[in-house]
């Protein structure tokens, strides 16, 4: 009996796994068939899918790729990231074991910041050296400059900001000289100096206290330290801005003082122990220099390194607490910064992500509407529900499987192919190659992308199978056909509002925080994203609505079509106006399409009008002049003014004071020339013309021009009285009448605000009268401008400029070369690129959807043709009246999705303006490139007429008598 | 003497499929009389269909040729098979293929505007035509709002609109009753006379050869005509699964 039981059992079992497994090979067959005989079909759902996710893909895996090597490579241009000082002497190598072991370290290198002398070996040890314009002997001078002692290692990194004519290397025996030394050499030696040039160098060990009437040789303690016969390897210009060495000793035109400018670098491994330590005991401090490991400081996301290195700062001082570390926190800041700004400006993407997402459900609708009569078909066979479900779901897990592998691979290519056509618009193998070594891929973020896709795609083809496997419940609604349409109109007018809402609550925080700021800051950026995201919804719903008064218009001029088809008329406004297998249906999408294509490109020609404008406001005239060094401003005036093309020119004497607690830079100007020079926009001044303001100051010798910003912080009117104190180096205070309040001036750029295009050390500044500096006492500043005549070669009179002084940069293509924007974009493709790219990207979704929509339309109608020819009709006559029908819902929604493209630029310029500039200088105003627009919109038109042809001769080509029996 | 409107001549027609080649006709011929009333009948699938599509220029014949007032149809550029169809020919559907986007009246002006006609004259036609199939109040009515009756009565209208020589009916009474489809088949030849026009109607209902002057049955893939209309000389022989004249052993 048991064995019975259990024969019958495991029969039962065995017959149950065999179903199963049979029933699932014969699912699996079919599935495959049918996958099969729906190629066409399939390709389609696939590419949309793939289309949708690679573009979600391409935006994580090249976010997570890029900050990488931005990172790394923004850490390799740094000469380092932080120094180390002490003030206990003897705990120095204490603290250089402790750094060097920190896992974050890469680096470290000792720097001895001393003096050196040179043409020192004949001077006794009480020879008078102070001051040194006026020493003891002076046909024939010592030569003082300072120095630092570094290793020759070190001089891998230190070179990177510097310009060098001849060796970077710095062996034993060998020393770097800067520019300005080296011509100081010239003069004490009589001698052309270049490198090769062997001289004797003596080093300090200690630095005279003048105050105290050190002024005499003995002072410096060279008797040790005195090197002969070392070679200059190179004569460096320090060329650099954001680095460790110039925070460190002084650099060049920021710093004012210019330390490194005049400077030797002279190698540590040539002194010895002895001479260090007694350079320490003198009170000659060493520092540690700090080279971070990147790849460790960017853990956890390139906007983590400010913090990984506050942390690494945090640990020394807390381990010594005599210690003081200062670190390049604020550039690698403002490279995080830079970075965020320019990965939230490619939230300008998502339009064309939702697009594509949304081609992929009407494409996916489209292909299951198809398979109604297949539906019907198992239906009426005895297929289960359940059945009819798994087999569409058996299919969403093939197509969904194969298109995230595609997706996947895709998304790895183009994440690699964008970035690589970087900042030039050509395509670099190198940092094509790189991305695929720094290859970063979110499994956590493709899972989420693939989620949303898929999900999308699963939802439409279950909805639409269910409904149509199950009509009973859809007949126990209860509710009406056109019911059910009032109640999804509802919903959507409903949705609509609420998403207006939405957006006008976010546009309405915007524009508070916008009132607030000053500069584009983050706050402002992530209310501008936010808005965007709101506005994208808006567009959307928009467009659906107007799409609907478009089609409701199309179906009651049928005037208007008797006067343009004529006879043809008749089927054309027939079949405008029918409720199904109508052209209709393509309206909304359409409308959609035109709407974002034509805003991005008059969104990015807006910006790129706005950017040449800005530029060429920054370069403030016909041709700005900018010096490395401060120089005399009326002796250069008169050489500019003497090169024949030179009408005018205009120096900017320059000095730092105080306004309210607060630096400010002072130019001196000379108002008329400026006025004439300088290309003044209606929005440089808030209330009064340039002309007027500017002969308001020339009139009033203690005018003061102010910004805005400190007008309204510290309630100054044009009139008030005030003060400027704390003029560096010159009075404690000085009595102004506030002239004019200004926003912005050429060659100046904003009045208050840090423009990181410009490279000014304020974020301040004010314009008085050029007679105040010649009364100060000041007669040196950093910046010209000059206007030319007309048709002069400017090419040409810049070269004779330059060749005043070698020192002099004209016309910079980057008057702040240094601009980690600039940076950024050779990996980040600029605003400009990424709105061209979408709109590229709609251009093909809207040809893709015409195409597929159209040969849907067709093929539903194929009867209809079949018929129409069985009764006389002719195939061209046909065809010609569908091309007719096609191209008048293209033109018809061309012509309203460009106005509502106008409106959409107009009003997302209104709060856009963070995620497309770091800083407004020039107001910007809409303007459309009609030539891109025109091209956009013909290759749309063209492509949708070529692409709609092949369905058009595929439907003429059946035969009437077969369709008409298959159809029946 | 009557004037030969059509002359088929040998025409045979073979279906290839991957499966298999089907010969639904086999070298037949006959000639039609202008003002003929003719009745193909036949069994499902003996060819009656693809013989009226190939006379309507809706199909080609594998051999042989249609002759239509001694042209050879088959020689005719599409344009001008695209007049023949339009102007000489009106086709009534077994399944009425209205278009359903189309009121009645449209449906009936299609093959006037087709022709060349101007919306209003077609409007104008096509109502008085649908006056004399009885629609006129039915004329703004969309094909899923009328009976199978009252679609045949618009696909009659529709055919007859451009006052073809000839009427092509494909089983006119295939999805009627009894009742709608004598009143289909007498309004049909009603019309047909008054216009004198030649029809050519299939039927596989005996019962409706009775208004046909000649009867031709279709079998084997052969038209065979013995001379008499009345449908009591035609019977139904069951072992050969056919029709077949009274007295006729083939």
């Amino acid at each position: 009996m048991m064995e019975k039981d259990d024969f019958v059992s495991s029969e039962t079992r065995n017959s149950f796994y065999s179903r199963v497994f049979h029933g699932f090979l014969f699912n699996l067959r079919l599935i495959l068939k049918n996958i099969k005989n729906k190629k066409r079909s399939t390709v389609i759902i696939i590419v949309g899918l793939v289309f949708s996710m690679s573009i979600l893909f391409t935006s994580s895996i090249w976010t997570n790729t890029s900050q990488k090597i931005i990172a790394d490579d923004y850490i390799e241009t740094l000469d380092y990231e932080m120094f180390i000082s002490t003030f206990l002497i003897n705990a120095m190598d204490e603290v250089y074991e402790f750094v060097f072991y920190d896992p974050l370290v890469k680096q470290v290198d000792w720097i001895f910041p001393t003096v050196a002398l040179f043409n020192y070996e004949d001077k006794g040890p009480f020879y008078r050296w102070y001051p040194e314009e006026n020493q003891e002997n002076m046909t024939n001078p010592l030569s003082l400059s300072s120095a630092f002692i570094v290793s020759s290692r070190s001089i891998d990194r230190i070179k990177l900001n510097l310009e060098i004519e001849g060796n970077a290397t710095l062996n034993s025996g060998e020393i770097l000289v800067s520019y300005t030394q080296a011509k100081q050499l010239e003069k004490v030696y009589n001698e052309t100096i270049s490198p090769g040039y062997v001289l004797n160098v003596a080093i300090t060990r200690r630095i005279p206290n003048t105050d105290m009437g050190e002024h005499t040789m003995q002072c410096y303690d060279i008797e040790e330290t005195s090197y002969e016969n070392y070679t200059i390897s190179g004569i460096y210009n320090y060329v650099g801005h954001n680095s460790i060495i110039e925070r460190l000793v002084g650099g060049g035109v920021a710093g004012a003082g210019g330390i490194i400018l005049d400077s030797i670098l002279f190698p540590a491994e040539d002194m010895t122990g002895v001479d260090l330590f007694v350079m320490d005991s003198n009170g000659l401090l060493p520092r540690l220099l700090i080279k971070t490991n990147a790849q460790l400081l960017r853990e956890g996301g390139i906007t983590q390194m400010p913090d990984n290195l506050l942390a690494l700062k945090e640990r020394i001082e807390i381990r010594f607490y005599h210690s003081f570390c200062y670190i390049l926190s604020q550039e690698i800041q403002t490279m995080a910064d830079e970075y965020r700004r320019a990965f939230s400006a490619t939230s300008l993407f998502l339009p064309t992500i939702a697009s594509a997402i949304f081609l992929t459900v009407l494409s996916t609708q489209i292909t299951i509407k198809r398979r109604r009569e297949e539906i019907a078909f198992l239906r009426s066979r005895g297929a289960a529900s359940s059945q009819i479900i798994g087999l569409f779901f058996g299919e969403f897990v093939l197509i969904s499987s194969i298109s995230l592998v595609l997706s996947i691979g895709f998304g790895i290519l183009t994440s690699a192919l964008i970035p690589s056509f970087g900042h030039g618009g050509f395509f670099s193998t190198t940092l094509f190659v790189r991305y695929f070594q720094y290859l970063e891929i979110s499994p956590y973020e493709i899972e989420i992308f693939a989620v949303l896709v898929l999900g999308i795609y699963l939802g439409v083809t279950l909805i639409n199978v269910i409904s149509y496997v199950r009509k009973d419940i859809q007949e126990s609604f209860l509710i009406t056909r056109k019911g059910q349409q009032i109640v999804g109109l509802s919903m959507k007018i409903a949705a609509f509002a609420l998403i207006i809402a939405g957006f006008v609550f976010l546009y309405l925080d915007y524009a508070a925080i916008a009132k607030q700021s000053y500069t584009f800051g983050f706050n402002l950026i992530s209310a501008s994203s936010k808005t965007l995201y709101a506005f994208i919804g808006v567009i959307f719903f928009g467009c659906y609505f107007t799409a609907i008064g478009i089609n409701y218009l199309l179906k009651n001029i049928e005037g208007i079509y008797k006067r343009i088809f004529k006879r043809r008329n008749f089927f054309i406004f027939r079949n405008i106006k029918r409720s199904r297998k109508s052209l209709t249906d393509l309206t909304f999408f359409l409308v959609l399409m035109v709407c974002l294509l034509s805003s991005f490109i008059m969104i990015r020609s807006t910006t790129i009008n706005n950017i040449k404008a800005e530029d060429a406001y920054r370069n403030g005239s016909d041709i700005r002049i900018q010096s490395i060094l401060p120089v005399n401003i009326s002796e250069y005036e008169e050489m500019i003014d003497s090169i024949p093309g030179i009408e005018k020119s205009l120096g900017f004497y320059s000095i730092i004071a105080s306004i309210g607690y607060q630096n400010v830079e002072v130019f001196g100007i000379n108002p008329t020339d400026y006025s004439n020079i300088g290309r003044w926009l209606d929005e440089s001044f808030p209330d009064v013309n340039s002309d007027d303001a500017l002969a308001d100051l020339g009139a009033n010798q203690t005018g003061i021009i102010l910004s805005k910003y400190t007008s309204e912080r510290l309630g100054f009117s044009v009139g008030r009285t005030m003060f400027v104190t704390d003029f560096r180096g010159g009075p404690f205070y000085m009595r102004f009448n506030v002239s004019a309040i200004i926003n912005s001036a050429p060659g100046l750029g904003v009045a208050h605000g840090h423009d990181p295009k410009m490279n000014r050390i304020t974020s301040e500044w004010a314009l008085v009268n050029e007679e105040l500096f010649t009364d100060l006492g000041v007669e040196n500043g950093t910046l010209f401008l000059a206007d030319v005549s007309d048709g002069a070669d400017i090419e040409a009179i810049s070269d004779q400029i330059k060749a005043l002084n070698p020192l002099f940069i004209v016309n910079p293509d980057k008057i702040n070369p240094d601009y980690i924007g600039y940076f950024i974009t050779d990996y980040i493709p600029p605003i400009t690129v990424i709105l061209l790219i979408g709109a590229i990207f709609i251009d093909i979704i809207a040809i893709v959807y015409v195409v597929i929509s159209t040969e849907f339309i067709l093929e539903q109608r194929r009867r209809e043709y079949a018929v129409l020819m069985a009764l006389g009709g002719r195939q061209s006559n046909i065809r010609r009246q569908l091309v007719y029908e096609i191209s008048l819902f293209v033109l018809v929604t061309i012509i309203v999705g460009i106005p509502l493209g106008i409106i959409t630029t107009l009003m997302g310029l209104s709060f856009l303006k963070p995620l497309l500039m770091s800083q407004e200088v020039v107001t910007m105003t809409l303007h459309i490139d009609v030539v891109a627009l025109i091209i956009m919109i013909v290759t749309l038109i063209i492509a949708a007429v070529l692409g709609i042809i092949p369905p058009i001769r595929k439907q003429m080509k059946y035969e009437i008598v077969h369709e008409l029996r298959a159809l029946t | 003497m009557s004037e030969k409107i059509i002359s088929v001549e040998n025409l045979t027609k073979t279906y290839v499929s991957k499966a298999e080649e089907l010969t639904v006709l086999q070298g037949t011929s006959f000639d039609i009389n202008r003002g003929d009333v003719i009745c193909l009948l036949g069994i499902s699938g003996s060819g009656k269909t693809t013989m009226l599509n190939i006379i309507a220029g809706l199909d080609a014949p594998t051999s042989g040729r249609v002759l239509y007032s001694g042209e050879n149809i088959g020689e005719w550029t599409l344009d001008k098979l695209y007049d023949f169809r339009l102007r000489e020919i009106g086709i009534i559907f077994q399944e009425f293929y209205l278009l359903e986007h189309l009121t009645a009246l449209e449906n009936v002006m299609t093959s006037m505007i087709l022709a060349g006609k101007t919306e209003n004259e077609a409007k104008e036609r096509a109502l008085e035509l649908l006056e004399q199939v009885g629609l006129r109040r039915k004329a703004m009515n969309h094909p899923e709002e009328l009976s199978s009756g009252e679609k045949q009565r618009v696909s009659i209208a529709r055919a007859i609109a451009n006052y073809p020589s000839i009427l092509i009916a494909d089983e006119p009474t295939g999805t009627l009753d009894s009742k709608n489809g004598d009143e289909i088949m007498n309004l049909l030849l009603d019309i047909a006379q008054k216009r004198q026009m030649t029809v050519i109607y299939t039927t596989h209902d005996p019962y409706i050869t009775k208004l046909a002057k000649r009867v031709f049955l279709m079998q084997n893939g052969l038209v065979v005509e013995n001379g008499q209309s009345s449908f009591d000389n035609i019977e139904f022989d069951e072992t050969n699964f056919k029709y077949k004249f009274k007295g006729d052993k083939t």
